[in-house]
């Protein structure tokens, strides 16, 4: 083929949809463009398709959740729709839903079963135990008015605020969009125990603190989950997360997607101010009608897109939108599980579930003060899950595999680097699981620390932050991630947003990749008209 | 009957009376004005013990009582501001815009340029709210309708949802401006201007206007306490009876209706109608009857915040403290609120600290010289000094304010010593008022002088909480006319106003059976 000089190099080939990125919601949009009957290519950067949502075995036999770790919000519409229980996708609801060990000794079990969980809080509260299922109650009221904004684009919020009315629904929207965590709990519960273990939810992966105001919408983010057709729980991916991933990639080819991985993109193709491609870093081109965005809106505009392509004011807000990144991972090989002084015996029902070090509201406030500042916290929280306890599949036989998320850890640390500092965080998540479960250094045979750096260098997410943008109120609904592209468009006609840095933000949900994938199939007709 | 002679219970007064209600304030210190109020603790030296500056107080409240005739002048000072910094440069705000952008230039040229255009935003941003702010708070829902489009869409995120960091990173690029302007993101909610919804409390803050300067803050002739005298006066002249010294036990609740108090000493006085110019807290935890609050409504009331903790540092000058950044004494600066928080990195650790208990180290502290711009509340050559110091928490971890007095003092002059080091020679004497003393002596629950921070989550139809924002609450009868109801704290008389017109509405709509 010949270039003619003036125009592009020749196409490789040519599709109707590009999606940079096979990350979870990169594979959702594609799998639902290539249900419509799309012509769709994904590039993936990493030899591996699934992004955060993957596992890898860095130790052999040893199954290990990199990133994400458990699954629950990922939409049951798409589990439906894609059929991905027929790919191999399948989960483990967890029982009790989280073990929070207190350094007296004692600990609060949050069960799958509410009378269940009260008796646990009466050890604390009775008044809190009593409450109990009117919380329960509270949050299932939230989920039905939530849920259906979930796979849609997002409304502006003075139309959300518009759709409420009285002073119930106005106490709903102090509630939700403006309460601290702290402040909100403090309205419902007395005793600090139960409040901190309903707490750690508010702040996960954020790099706000409890008393943060907004923190309490965090909370309502993380209680969207549904498995098994329970509602605000959480499980394993059986086989672990990336099986999600290799699910919805079996799915998209089935369609007739094609995946190519070990290709990265360097830039979009912008022609008379319109996406039209992408060239890899190899220097290929592809062309296509529309190019579907898996990458944090920074990434996205402000590296692939030319600087041209992308007006002054758009940048700015661009570059304003906070991606901090808050956390990392401590993953280990164990021999076998460590005994918690709280809960002698192994394995408890506590080693199936998630458990949380953060023994008060205060404790998660002060870890939070020393990150904003640049420092790791003195003393993290660590929210911990053993998935070989209830999935053997997951390590060699016998032995078992620990996921730590660990908070606060900031982006850049002030005075080091995370490259020098990862054996001192290690050592540091290890004696913090030791005051709890003083066997740990016994039990763990190798360890791996994933910085916040980590995660924006393996997996391209601006700032560590695994949200791909902050789920603040101010960065939810119609301002995410820009007011006035809200709707998973983009200033550049032609290309499109379909990751968590669009609405309604992180997690393994798919719904971002969902919503992305309605939009271009809307504009399709017209885009292939020219 | 009016419970509380503050300024805002005197406001009600004098509009109820205006309207030909038969009025009567109980107020139980033995003279009126609440927080409003200047005192003599030293002879010759007229301190605002508590409330220290003018110009939020409405123009429609001094108009329509003709504060003017009972003897309420103002003073604008110029400049507004003087921000003094470590390495010895300062900030000064002057009424001429182009004199403040030379200021701004010192510290950066583009920030300077911008000011105009800042401060037409703001100005855009307060015509928007003003009226919001001076009637009675619209719902959510309503707020939602009038304000659609993207462009009221930004204003939402920015003022409430977002912090005063990131609204002034919008426009400004020196430390040094953007601390001096987020300071007042601070007064008023115990909050860092790095948290969201404190882009709000700065909207709240510049709602003023003095000499019919919008945007103009300066001091009451004689004091603060003049205002609330001017009140007083107002009120009486109209009829309002006004009884100081009598302070209220509890609410009388009959058959679900209010219908009078008990007075501390045991009598029983009748009324129709009962306004509370007590904060929210105590109207209905402490006055109420406990049976006759609403059990949901008692929860709203654990949750509603009343942190905006502050120490008053009041003293006696031998002459102006001669600051290293402005050397001249007197200076144009001596006039100026002369605030100490030279980074939003110091506010902000300022709050860290008091957010776990402590006595802000350092804190940050707005100080006025009120004898530089008018001499007739000092004995002559000397000087009057006022610090209004943050964050002081109402309680205090491992120690209790009884015991740390003398510490908080130290705290004080030691902070000040670094702007201006001859400090402790001119101080001739000091008196410190701590949050538990105004919770004491005022009756302001947790040292609250705004009756509940001014956050977001506590504001229009949320304050003081959903349902009851149009200054009726939930025992029928009882009114909230202080700064608990929207539009909140500050000398404004807004909430005075606004609950006496829903109470004579409300009287004239039932007439012989009563208010709702």
């Amino acid at each position: 083929m010949l270039n003619t000089g003036a125009g592009l190099p020749p196409p490789v080939s040519s599709h109707d949809v590009i999606v940079i990125g096979g990350g979870h919601n990169g594979l959702v949009a594609a799998a639902y463009l290539g249900k419509a009957g799309a012509q769709v290519l994904v590039l993936e950067r990493r030899p591996i398709v699934g992004g955060a949502a993957v596992t890898e075995e860095p130790w052999p036999g040893y199954r290990i959740n990199t990133f994400s770790y458990v699954t629950g919000l990922l939409r049951p519409q798409i589990v439906e729709d894609l059929q991905l229980g027929s790919y191999g996708y399948e989960t483990i609801l967890y029982d009790p839903q989280s073990f929070v060990p207190f350094p007296n000794g004692t600990s609060l079990s949050l069960w799958n079963d509410t009378e269940r969980t009260q008796k646990e809080i009466a050890k604390f509260s009775k008044k809190d135990a009593a409450i109990y299922p009117k919380y329960e109650e509270y949050w299932d009221n939230v989920l039905d008015l939530v849920e259906p904004l979930l796979l849609a684009p997002p409304v502006p919020l003075q139309e959300l605020v518009g759709m409420f009315e009285g002073p119930q629904a106005e106490e709903l929207v102090r509630e939700l969009f403006l309460l601290s965590a702290w402040d909100f709990l403090d309205e419902w519960f007395e005793s600090d125990e139960v409040k901190i273990s309903f707490a750690t939810n508010a702040v996960i992966g954020e790099m706000c603190g409890p008393r943060t105001p907004g923190t309490a919408y965090v909370l309502a983010h993380h209680n969207i989950g549904v498995l098994d057709g329970q509602r605000k729980v959480w499980g394993f991916s059986k086989g672990g997360m990336g099986r999600i991933s290799e699910a919805l990639a079996a799915a998209a080819r089935h369609y007739g997607v094609e995946i190519r991985t070990g290709v990265g993109v360097r830039r979009i193709l912008v022609q008379n101010g319109k996406a039209v491609g992408v060239e890899t870093a190899a220097g290929e081109q592809f062309h296509a009608k529309a190019i579907a965005s898996n990458l944090d809106v920074k990434r996205t505009l402000l590296e692939l897109a030319p600087p041209d392509a992308v007006p002054p004011e758009v940048r700015r807000q661009v570059e304003r939108f906070r991606t901090r990144g808050a956390a990392l991972k401590f993953n280990a090989a164990l021999n076998d599980l460590p005994e918690f002084t709280a809960a002698p015996g192994r394995p408890g029902p506590h080693h199936k579930g998630a458990i949380e070090l953060a023994p008060s509201m205060e404790y998660l406030e002060k870890a939070f003060d020393d990150a904003k500042y640049g420092n790791f916290s003195t003393h993290p929280f660590l929210d911990i899950e053993f998935q070989s306890a209830s999935d053997p599949s997951m390590a060699p036989p016998g032995k078992h595999v620990m996921t730590c998320f660990v908070m606060y850890a900031p982006r850049d640390l002030s005075g080091t680097t995370w490259s020098k500092f990862k054996p001192t965080a290690g050592e540091r998540c290890l004696d913090t699981i030791a005051e709890y479960a003083p066997d740990i250094r016994k039990q763990v045979t190798r360890w791996q620390v994933v910085s916040p750096e980590d995660i924006e260098n393996t997996l391209g997410m601006s700032g560590g932050n695994i949200f791909q943008g902050d789920i603040t109120p101010d960065q939810i609904f119609s301002y995410r991630p820009l007011l006035g592209w809200a709707n998973y468009r983009t200033p550049v006609p032609g290309l499109y947003f379909c990751g968590s840095t669009a609405h309604p933000g992180g997690g393994v949900t798919g719904a971002p990749g969902y919503n992305g994938a309605h939009a271009i199939l809307e504009d399709l007709p017209a885009l292939k008209k020219g | 009957m009016v419970i509380g002679g503050g300024h805002n219970g005197l406001t009600a007064a004098a509009y109820l009376a205006r309207a030909g209600a038969k009025v009567v304030v109980l107020e139980r210190r033995p003279f009126v004005g609440g927080a409003c109020i200047t005192e003599e603790p030293w002879p010759g030296f007229r301190i605002n013990t508590y409330a220290y500056l003018a110009g939020m107080l409405s123009g429609q409240v001094i108009e329509e009582l003709g504060l003017a005739r009972h003897g309420y002048r103002t003073i604008p000072h110029d400049p507004e501001g003087f921000v003094p910094f470590p390495d010895g440069r300062s900030l000064s705000f002057w009424a001429d815009t182009a004199r403040t952008q030379k200021e701004i230039a010192q510290f950066s040229r583009h920030d300077a340029e911008a000011y105009p255009r800042y401060l037409r935003h703001w100005a855009e941003i307060l015509k928007l709210l003003e009226p919001i702010l001076g009637g009675n708070p619209p719902s959510l829902r309503e707020l939602a309708e009038r304000f659609r489009g993207p462009e009221y869409e930004r204003l939402l995120r920015d003022l409430v949802l977002r912090s005063a960091e990131d609204f002034l990173s919008e426009w400004f690029e020196s430390e040094e401006l953007k601390a001096a302007l987020g300071f007042s993101a601070c007064v008023g909610a115990f909050t860092s201007p790095r948290r969201p919804g404190t882009a709000y409390v700065l909207v709240h803050n510049s709602v003023t206007q003095l000499g019919g300067r919008a945007g103009a803050w300066g001091f009451v002739v004689g004091g603060m306490g003049r205002t609330t005298e001017a009140l007083a006066r107002a009120a009486q002249a109209f009829g309002a009876e006004i009884r100081t010294g009598v302070g209220v036990r509890s609410l009388q609740v009959q058959g679900g209706r209010v219908t009078g108090v008990e007075t501390a000493d045991g009598r029983r006085i009748e009324s129709r109608v009962v306004a509370s110019g007590v904060d929210i807290k105590r109207t209905l935890l402490a006055l109420a009857p406990p049976d006759t609050v609403p059990k949901e409504v008692l929860r709203q009331l654990r949750g509603f915040k009343t942190y905006a903790t502050t120490l008053k540092f009041n003293a006696a000058l031998r002459r102006l403290p001669k600051f290293t950044a402005k050397p001249e004494v007197p200076g144009p600066h001596h006039q100026a609120s002369v605030t100490i928080g030279p980074s939003l990195d110091y506010l902000d650790r300022a709050y860290a600290m008091a957010a776990v208990g402590h006595l802000s180290d350092p804190p940050f502290a707005e100080i006025l010289f009120q004898s530089a711009a008018d001499p007739s509340v000092a004995p002559p050559g000397h000087h009057t000094m006022t610090c209004s110091v943050k964050y002081a928490p109402r309680e205090l971890v491992g120690t209790s304010w009884a015991d740390h007095r003398a510490a908080a003092a130290e705290l004080v002059l030691s902070t000040l010593e670094e702007y201006a080091p001859d400090i402790r020679e001119v101080v001739e004497q000091a008196q410190l008022v701590t949050p538990e003393d105004i919770e004491t002596i005022l009756g302001m629950t947790g040292g609250s002088c705004f009756h509940g921070d001014l956050t977001p989550d506590q504001m229009f139809s949320l304050r003081p909480f959903p349902g009851a924002s149009d200054y009726r609450l939930p025992i029928p009868g009882l009114y909230l006319c202080g700064s608990s109801a929207h539009p909140g704290g500050g000398v404004t008389g807004v909430p005075g106003r606004n609950a006496a017109q829903v109470m004579l509405a409300d009287l004239h709509q039932t007439p012989g059976s009563g208010p709702r």
